[in-house]
């Protein structure tokens, strides 16, 4: 008889089968329920095949600026989208191979099929077959993810009418697409769909697109999407969405918005948000406590009300992101063998794949001031930064927000070139506790853009070298 | 330099009076200052504009700089060729590079710009 400590984790996404690799790896038997293909939302209808697709982009937006590299390109250049969404398939072919193949490596063990509660360390399995297994643990974790919102409004039916999960399959690129919702998701959609030549309109409801970001940075990300022809509608909902022409399968939606003004697009995708998964898990069985918005509640040990039962990643609502999740996973997992680790939020990076990219960590300007932390504030433009202009990538800035009394660098924002990847410098002196002259002192080498990090902390001791003397 | 017959506004702007409209443009100093354009934002039609309110702003390749409206009143046309060419300002800023063209609600604004002589004396006195 094992000795082993028994994990069982439903949903194997990025908080589960991280988890489920982390409990292996800590030496527990570990088995994973998933009733889709391993990976989750990341990698098979989210991050990872909008990043492939948004690649694509990149790479068709160079091609069309040959002229300014002093590069000849003679004939059409033109994007076949059924061609990019095969690229982005087979990725992510590639990466669920590898996520089953470190399963094996660590001896986790993959049980196909839909998971559900029946009892505090049992979980009940229906296998798509039909089949029906019990599987017994010592601990339960739950990580089933979330799913795009639905609301009766919109007459979704995958092909004109669509989420973020059913857009990654079209094919075919529409004259337009109407984008219901400007946050992050809706921003990335339309950076995709209007560099490959889509008529893009997002239409969204609170004042500004982006509501969730720095203001600054929301609204040099709308005139880069402006500059990209992409028409944007704020401080309005959808009322009505008909079909113009009921006989005619693929003819354009009459979409009615609360001002009045009708447009008529051929496509439409709504992302206005994400609804948790913690309906089809049985919790009431058992017990375990939810939240207003569905989210399962958990303490700092990611534990539930339930002794031996744990939850990760979106289930439990906070920032849906797939590190966070995978971050929670390690927690719960060494929690469930002997650990009293706790989850810690100060520091989580995240970027945001539009064009040019945002990448974010710590406190926005406004949510500094609401807090009542007196602070100062650096920026610096990548158009003062010779690399940028070698790149010919010259729109963005990097802003740093820091408290005054100490120093310490407490939000930075960037967007720009390469933003996701240049925000871990401010992630990494954050996490230390580093003042904004200490990052600004710190040899930044040259020509990189990096360098922009640098001058914007100068800049918040007013002496960036790269930036004119304000008046 | 300045042509003549243009009002300028302390913001750089210069406005060529038709009637009850106004031509509004940056001044050659300003384009020289700013360096090449590659954008520019601007109010939609029909937007009703007031003096020395933000109304749009050029993209340089050394910077970014909102316009003011040098006086108030509705846009009845904005310069569509600059969408694809916003190098027209800096090649031609009293000419091709027109920006928009204001229907005044309030010509008496005019008064407050300055004409070619007094717009080249504050440039001088800025230069200082």
């Amino acid at each position: 008889m094992s000795s082993r400590r028994r994990i069982a984790i439903i949903g194997a996404g990025p908080g589960g089968y991280v988890a489920a690799l982390r409990g292996a790896q800590l030496g527990a038997k570990v088995a994973v329920i998933e009733d889709r293909e391993v990976g989750g939302t990341c990698l098979n209808r989210g991050c990872i095949p909008s990043k492939a697709m948004i690649s694509c982009v990149e790479v068709l937006e160079k091609v069309k600026k040959g002229e300014e590299f002093g590069i000849n390109i003679s004939g059409e250049v033109s994007p076949d989208l059924s061609r990019i969404i095969d690229r982005k398939n087979k990725i992510v072919g590639t990466l669920v191979r590898g996520i089953h193949s470190l399963f094996k490596s660590w001896g986790v063990e993959l049980i196909e099929g839909m998971g559900s509660l029946t009892d505090r360390h049992q979980i009940k399995v229906v296998t798509k077959a039909g089949e029906e297994k019990v599987i017994e643990a010592d601990s339960i974790i739950l990580a089933t993810g979330s799913r795009p919102a639905k609301i009766p409004i919109f007459p979704f039916d995958g092909k004109r009418v669509m989420t973020s999960d059913d857009v990654l399959d079209m094919r075919d690129l529409p004259s337009t697409l109407l984008i219901v919702g400007g946050g992050v998701i809706g921003c990335e959609f339309a950076s995709i769909y209007s560099g490959l030549g889509v008529d893009v309109t997002i239409v969204e409801l609170l004042p500004r697109i982006l509501a969730t970001e720095d203001e600054e940075i929301g609204s040099l990300l709308e005139r880069e999407l402006k500059k990209r022809n992409v028409k944007i509608i704020t401080g309005i909902k959808v009322d009505k969405v008909q079909m113009s022409n009921d006989k005619d399968q693929m003819s354009k939606l009459n979409v009615t918005l609360s001002d009045g003004r009708v447009i008529a697009s051929d496509r439409i995708l709504v992302s206005i948000g994400r609804e948790l998964c913690s309906d089809g898990l049985n919790l009431d069985k058992v017990g375990v406590a939810i939240g207003k918005r569905g989210e399962v509640l958990v303490n700092e040990w990611m534990e539930t009300n339930i002794p031996g039962i744990f939850a990760i990643g979106d289930l439990v609502g906070g920032m849906l992101l797939a590190h966070k999740a995978s971050a929670e996973g390690k927690v719960a997992v060494a929690n469930c063998i002997d650990g009293e680790e706790a989850m810690n939020y100060n520091i989580v990076p995240a970027g945001i794949f539009t064009l040019p990219e945002i990448g974010t960590v710590g406190l926005k300007e406004s949510e500094a001031k609401e807090k009542g932390i007196g602070i100062k504030v650096g920026r610096f433009n990548f158009r003062g930064l010779g690399k940028a202009h070698a790149m010919g990538e010259i729109s963005g800035m990097v802003k740093v927000i820091s408290d005054e009394k100490t120093k310490k660098v407490v939000g930075v924002h960037i967007i720009g070139p390469h933003a996701t990847d240049l925000i871990h410098e401010a992630a990494v002196a954050m996490k230390i506790g580093a003042t904004y002259d200490q990052i600004a002192d710190t040899i930044h080498a040259h020509p990189t853009l990096s360098e922009a990090v640098m001058e914007a902390m100068e800049d918040t001791g007013g002496i960036s070298i790269h930036t004119p003397k304000k008046s | 330099m300045n042509p003549e017959g243009l009002k300028y506004h302390t913001d750089h702007s210069w406005v060529k009076i038709e009637g009850k409209k106004a031509v509004v443009g940056i001044t050659d100093y300003a384009q020289g200052e700013l360096g090449d354009i590659v954008y520019i934002e601007m109010p939609e039609k029909d937007a009703v504009v007031s003096g020395n309110q933000e109304i749009g702003e050029l993209e340089s390749t050394k910077t970014t700089s909102p316009i003011l409206a040098p006086v108030s009143g509705k846009v009845i046309e904005i310069n569509e060729e600059l969408k694809d060419s916003p190098e027209l300002i800096n090649k031609d800023p009293y000419g091709k590079g027109w920006i928009l063209k204001i229907e005044m609600s309030n010509p008496k604004e005019i008064d407050q710009l300055m004409d070619a002589k007094g717009y080249e004396a504050f440039v001088k006195e800025g230069e200082k």
